[in-house]
């Protein structure tokens, strides 16, 4: 039982598993890696420079987050399903020459290329989501992003307080159902009837106790101190060499892949979009 | 430190002056503003609450109204009624790290100080847990040592202890006892159990000072608790305050002293004269809810997927049944089970073998307000119903809601809100009522009114099962009691008989109150001890009447 709250809680067991080379970098780090691969990302409209890079994000989180298979390959089905609305839509609305007809449905080759690139981009961004997500520990971002990145204390300590009400909402949200659901006339099968309406007031009167407890977590907060200065940090979130390191090799990896696909004629920008 | 103030209608006229390591103890019915008292030392009122205040709180050389509430955080520190609101963060470290952070103390430092504030709510073994895992009693206590770490000079203590069981509440006592005498703040508690959070040692186990709101918010005494006690006890006791035993024998009979003293024992027994024969029936109707079997797992029921043959389950191998007009009490420890009983009975929660058969039973749960489904109080005795208005009103003016009826059943005080939640259920007229809890937090008046609205539904034929883990509420209302522990039955029989079953009530961790275990020595005949509970309960006022 208590090993199973644990892993559900992100992995804020104050020991890591070991030889989890990713889940132990910098939170900030990664999280800024993950915002300048996709701005960069903006800018490329080609999908063989998206599709390397896809590949060489994929193999390096494999290799460093000790993600299970089938956790990884479910992350992708959100991204894969983004990412294929994207193609068809592309191949089948754009201008161009003209690949494939049957009737008023026409494929173009500028639409696939521009669709697939588009996709592949969709897919970088999720696979590197997917390795933040699963390899970083919530508390543990909100408080590199604190020290590092200079979140205010007071929005810092009001998120993790929110994430500490979010864990009790499913269990309030249970208890009000049962609740509510003693009164409620049955229907013919004897069982409680699901309207929209029923769940409309559970949700009004979770909200209402939300925004109390909300209220009173405020207070308690303030009444500990929070928002006096100076402060110290108890536990640091370390930034070391190695974080650094990889920031380096991903951004030397990201430079090198661009720079070849424009020396080969690869890379495309916006241009592509006519 | 002093703070003369003047505020309308909630607190009047209010002065009190605390030296460092006085502690006090703050007395008061329902609504006589203790909880505002303590918001205008922690700057709450006025700074986030808007409150018209007048006079002015000095801390020190602190005044409250021209500094921020999170400055005054560095004078005052607050244990707040509600212990799943004051414990805000993920892990039980980050919540006892945050004020020293705060305080800027050294990091180095912090761990060490970890330890021995746990070590003060003797909660060492909770250090590693993550706060959605602690139970309310345990919640409160990290609560407390999270205020208790940063050494506040002014240590505010709103009810620490609603959810305590008689072990959580000695290391509460202790703990703000080793505080007071290592560094010295000034305390002010506000407490409903204040029997209980006295223990064994009575009147002395309570703060030397006492001070009694009266309506309006007025003081009405200011001065050593014991006579403060011995010259209000009366007065108090029929205004509806829980009071240390010894106090509320003291308004009874007259003679101080408690249970030790022979007269206050003679006062008792003449108590229990006449003897008449039980006011209840003693043959109950038919079977009306039979639970056969019933193996019951953590989180079963409709909306939340069992983890099945994985865990343990909760309860296993219970039967039991219930006959019209009967009212039986469950008893047990925290997590016994008590709880995800009752949701199976009521068919709310699927057991994983066995079977409930009888008639839908109706339900009151433990926090009102998750019962409440419409904007006002008609309309919630309404819901699920067509009642005229003759009917309506009727019930209304049977639970004292009639000046309530427009308002909103969420801004009811909390002797209103489970007056409402009993009337609404009620209306359903169902054969069976399951209570969870049903006088949890409430003062002494809304209490006995809650006793009483459950023994007229019980008269009128319905059959009620409710939880509880105040032993002198089972004593004055149940007829029969099952007792769970270590995830089964251990007892199910008639209530005298069983709370006199020592071996039963320390495997399920039960503790007889003073009160309910001298009755049992003293008196054989289960009527005399139902009628002195029911005479120690006719000294309160409560504003229906004796029945």
């Amino acid at each position: 039982m208590t090993s199973e709250l644990i892993t559900t809680r992100t992995g804020a067991a104050p020991t890591r598993p070991p030889g989890n080379l990713l889940s132990r970098r910098n939170p900030t780090i990664k999280l800024a890696l993950l915002f300048i691969v996709s701005l960069v990302l903006m800018f490329i409209f080609d999908p063989i420079t998206p599709l390397v890079l896809y590949l060489l994000a994929l193999g390096a989180i494999a290799a460093t987050a000790r993600i299970p298979v089938k956790a990884f390959v479910l992350a992708h089905i959100p991204f894969l399903a983004f990412a294929l609305g994207l193609l068809i839509v592309n191949a089948l609305s754009r201008p161009g020459d003209v690949l494939w007809q049957a009737g008023a449905l026409r494929v173009t080759t500028e639409g696939l290329l521009v669709g697939a690139a588009l996709a592949l981009r969709t897919l970088v961004i999720g696979v590197l989501s997917i390795g933040f997500v699963l390899s970083t520990d919530g508390v543990a971002l909100m408080t590199s992003l604190h020290q590092h990145a200079r979140l205010g204390s007071r929005l810092t300590y009001a998120v993790l307080a929110g994430y500490r009400m979010l864990e009790d909402l499913p269990r309030e949200w249970q208890t009000i159902r049962h609740a509510h659901a003693v009164r409620v006339p049955l229907r013919a099968n004897g069982k409680p009837p699901r309207s929209l309406r029923q769940y409309g007031r559970a949700a009004f009167a979770l909200l209402v106790l939300s925004i109390r407890k909300g209220e009173r977590m405020a207070q308690s907060l303030e009444s500990r101190g929070l928002g006096l200065t100076p402060r110290s940090t108890w536990r640091r979130i370390p930034l070391t060499r190695t974080d650094w390191a990889m920031a380096a090799a991903v951004l030397t990896v990201l430079g090198v892949v661009v720079g070849l696909s424009a020396l080969l004629g690869v890379l495309r920008g916006y241009q592509v979009l006519g | 430190m002093r703070f003369p103030r003047r505020q309308d209608a909630v607190l009047t006229d209010v002065s009190v002056r605390l030296a460092p390591g006085e502690q006090l103890i703050v007395v008061g019915a329902s609504g006589s503003g203790k909880s505002t008292l303590l918001q205008t030392i922690t700057g709450v009122i006025p700074h986030s609450v808007v409150a018209s205040l007048g006079g002015s709180v000095r801390l020190g050389r602190t005044f409250t109204a021209d500094t921020s509430v999170v400055e005054l955080s560095r004078l005052v520190g607050v244990v707040a009624q509600d212990p799943s609101s004051s414990v805000c963060l993920p892990d039980v470290e980050q919540e006892l790290a945050l004020p020293l952070e705060n305080r800027c103390i050294d990091p180095a430092l912090i761990s060490a100080r970890i330890d021995r504030a746990l070590d003060a709510v003797q909660a060492r073994m909770l250090r590693h847990r993550s706060t959605a895992q602690l139970s309310g009693g345990e919640g409160q206590r990290i609560a407390l040592a999270a205020t208790l770490i940063a050494e506040p000079a002014v240590l505010l203590l709103d009810e620490p202890t609603s959810m305590l069981d008689a072990a959580g509440l000695g290391a509460v006592r202790r703990a703000i006892r080793s505080a007071v005498d290592t560094y010295r703040p000034a305390v002010v508690l506000v407490e409903h159990r204040i029997d209980e959070f006295a223990g064994t040692g009575g009147i002395a186990g309570l703060p030397p000072r006492a001070l009694v709101l009266g309506e309006a918010g007025t003081v009405i005494a200011d001065g050593p608790t014991v006579d403060v006690l011995a010259q209000h006890g009366p007065s108090l006791n029929r205004n509806g305050c829980w009071l240390p035993l010894e106090t509320e024998l003291l308004a009874v009979t007259g003679c101080s002293g408690g249970l030790g003293e022979p007269a206050v024992r003679a006062g008792i027994r003449s108590l229990g004269e006449p003897v008449r024969a039980l006011g209840r029936r003693q043959n109950f109707g038919r079977n009306v809810l039979t639970a056969t079997d019933l193996t019951i797992d953590r989180g079963g029921g409709a909306c939340v997927r069992a983890p099945s043959g994985t865990a343990t389950p909760v309860l296993a191998g219970v039967s039991l049944t219930l006959r019209g007009g009967e009212i039986v009490a469950v008893l047990g420890g925290n997590g016994a089970g008590k709880t995800s009983l009752l949701l199976t009975l009521a068919g709310l929660s699927r057991p994983s073998a066995g079977t409930v058969t009888g008639a839908r039973p109706g339900m009151i749960f433990q926090n009102a307000e998750h019962q409440f489904v419409e904007h006002t109080v008609r309309a919630e005795i309404r819901h699920g119903l067509t009642l005229d208005d003759d009917e309506l009103r009727a019930i209304l003016q049977r639970h004292r809601l009639t000046h309530l009826a427009e308002q909103s059943p969420f801004r009811l005080s909390g002797g209103e809100k489970r007056r409402l939640s009993v009337a609404a259920m009620l209306a359903h007229d169902r054969p069976v009522l399951l209570a969870d809890e049903p006088t949890f937090g409430l003062d002494r008046r809304d209490t006995i009114a809650t006793l009483a609205a459950l023994g007229r539904a019980a008269d009128a034929g319905c059959s009620i099962l409710f939880s509880s883990h105040d032993l002198r509420t089972v004593a004055t209302l149940a007829d029969r009691v099952i007792v769970l522990a270590d995830r089964t039955v251990i007892a199910d029989g008639p209530v005298f008989e069983v709370l006199r079953l020592n071996e039963v009530l320390n495997r399920a961790g039960l503790v007889l109150p003073p009160l309910i275990r001298h009755l049992l020595e003293e008196f054989s005949s289960d009527a005399q001890i139902r009628r002195v509970l029911g005479q120690l309960d006719a000294a309160v006022t409560t504003g229906e009447g004796t029945k």
